[in-house]
């Protein structure tokens, strides 16, 4: 279980970062002024824009927010092709898919009066957990201790893996 | 001042224009009609700014609206989501030659809704906006660019009947921006546009970006 990622798709990890970027926390010092609001710039969206929701795919609302990748190309359209397949993959939830997992998550977290910035990254998906998305709090940056977050997995798996999944 | 001791001259400024314009078509051409074209992140944020500046506006079947620096014309999608039963006559004004030509294909047929190529509102309306057209400094001395924001807000007041809204980029305390960008606080232009056009300003902050909104509210005209 777990998307299969090709050997060349080094690139994959910019998507994380871009995503971790605007959703980590603020950073009153930032030398950038585009990425210095971090999750209060994108709890202030949340509140005027709703862009998050129950029943809207993950897909569509990171869109609005520009992270689907700035260039062409096929690293972005592996990364959208990912992110299509999120409603088809199990989570952590028996109830809900890997989207509205992530995506409810994310709503909740936005309705507490403070909410948590959000880290993404890949998790195995040959032995965590196989193919689950994850969704937790936890403190996934030793060197931000005791920042908590909220934590977003996503399985992965080598396309050369045999006889996995 | 300019380096020679003499104030800013037209031509000066005509020259800042020309820069904006080599700038912001060069974006379009590399992101094309897309917030990164025009310089935002995002959708989002592009248009958490367009609803700060538009909180100017009583905005009814028969508003006019100038909206300087317009781009590809982004603000027409948020006010015909929020506002689908206004007829707002609407002028968009760029100084990049491609981007008022993706805008005119991209809202072809829609009613009431032009664009021009331009520095400055060719039309009075009832109100203008401009958004994020004061952040891009780029290599341009401070008190040029200054000069370029004040005749530029002055240029906004003339056209302008009840008011008008802009934005800046809100400096950090105690430290630097990144190299090409002004950031200010909003003392200066508040007073600024209190002062010179007799105007009731009012200060927008806390919208979840590092930048305030003045809307400008100008004396009505007996």
């Amino acid at each position: 279980m777990g998307e299969l990622i090709n050997p060349h798709e080094i690139y994959l990890g910019t998507f994380f970062e871009r995503f971790n970027m605007r959703f980590g926390p603020a950073d009153p010092n930032a030398v950038s002024h585009w990425l210095s609001g971090g999750i209060t710039e994108i709890a202030a969206l949340q509140k005027e824009f709703e862009i998050f929701k129950t029943g809207r795919r993950f897909l569509e609302s990171v869109a609005l927010l520009g992270l689907g990748g700035d260039a062409v190309g096929p690293a972005k359209d592996r990364w959208i092709a990912y992110l299509e397949k999120l409603p088809k993959m199990k989570s952590d939830d028996a109830e809900q898919t890997g989207d509205a997992r992530i995506v409810n998550a994310l709503v909740a977290n936005f309705l507490k009066g403070e909410p948590l910035p959000c880290f993404m990254q890949a998790l195995d998906g040959r032995t965590v957990d196989p193919g689950h998305v994850i969704v937790s709090e936890g403190e996934p940056l030793f060197y931000l201790e005791p920042t908590k977050f909220l934590v977003i997995s996503l399985p992965m798996r080598p396309k050369s893996a045999p006889g996995r999944g | 001042m300019n380096p020679a001791g003499r104030a800013w001259s037209a031509a000066d400024l005509a020259a800042v224009h020309r820069t904006i314009e080599s700038y912001y078509s060069t974006r379009f051409r590399q992101f094309g009609a897309t917030p990164l074209g025009v310089d935002w992140s995002c959708v989002a944020t592009q248009e958490m700014r367009f609803v700060q500046l538009l909180k100017l506006c009583e905005i009814g079947a028969d508003c006019s609206l100038n909206d300087l620096g317009c781009g590809y014309g982004a603000l027409l999608a948020l006010l015909a989501r929020r506002h689908p039963a206004s007829a707002i006559d609407y002028l968009g004004i760029e100084l990049s030659a491609a981007m008022v030509r993706s805008a005119r294909r991209r809202w072809r047929g829609q009613p009431g809704c032009r664009f021009v190529q331009g520095e400055a509102c060719p039309r009075q309306a009832d109100y203008s906006l401009a958004s994020g057209i004061f952040n891009v400094q780029l290599d341009q001395p401070c008190d040029l660019w200054e000069a370029f924001i004040r005749t530029t807000l002055d240029g906004l007041a003339a056209s302008s009947r009840r008011g008008f809204s802009v934005n800046f980029i809100a400096a950090p305390a105690g430290r630097a921006i990144e190299a090409g960008l002004y950031a200010t606080t909003p003392g200066p232009w508040l007073g600024y546009c209190a002062s010179r056009f007799d105007a009731a300003v009012e200060l927008v902050t806390g919208y979840g970006l590092r930048e305030f909104t003045l809307l400008v509210r100008l004396p009505r005209v007996a």
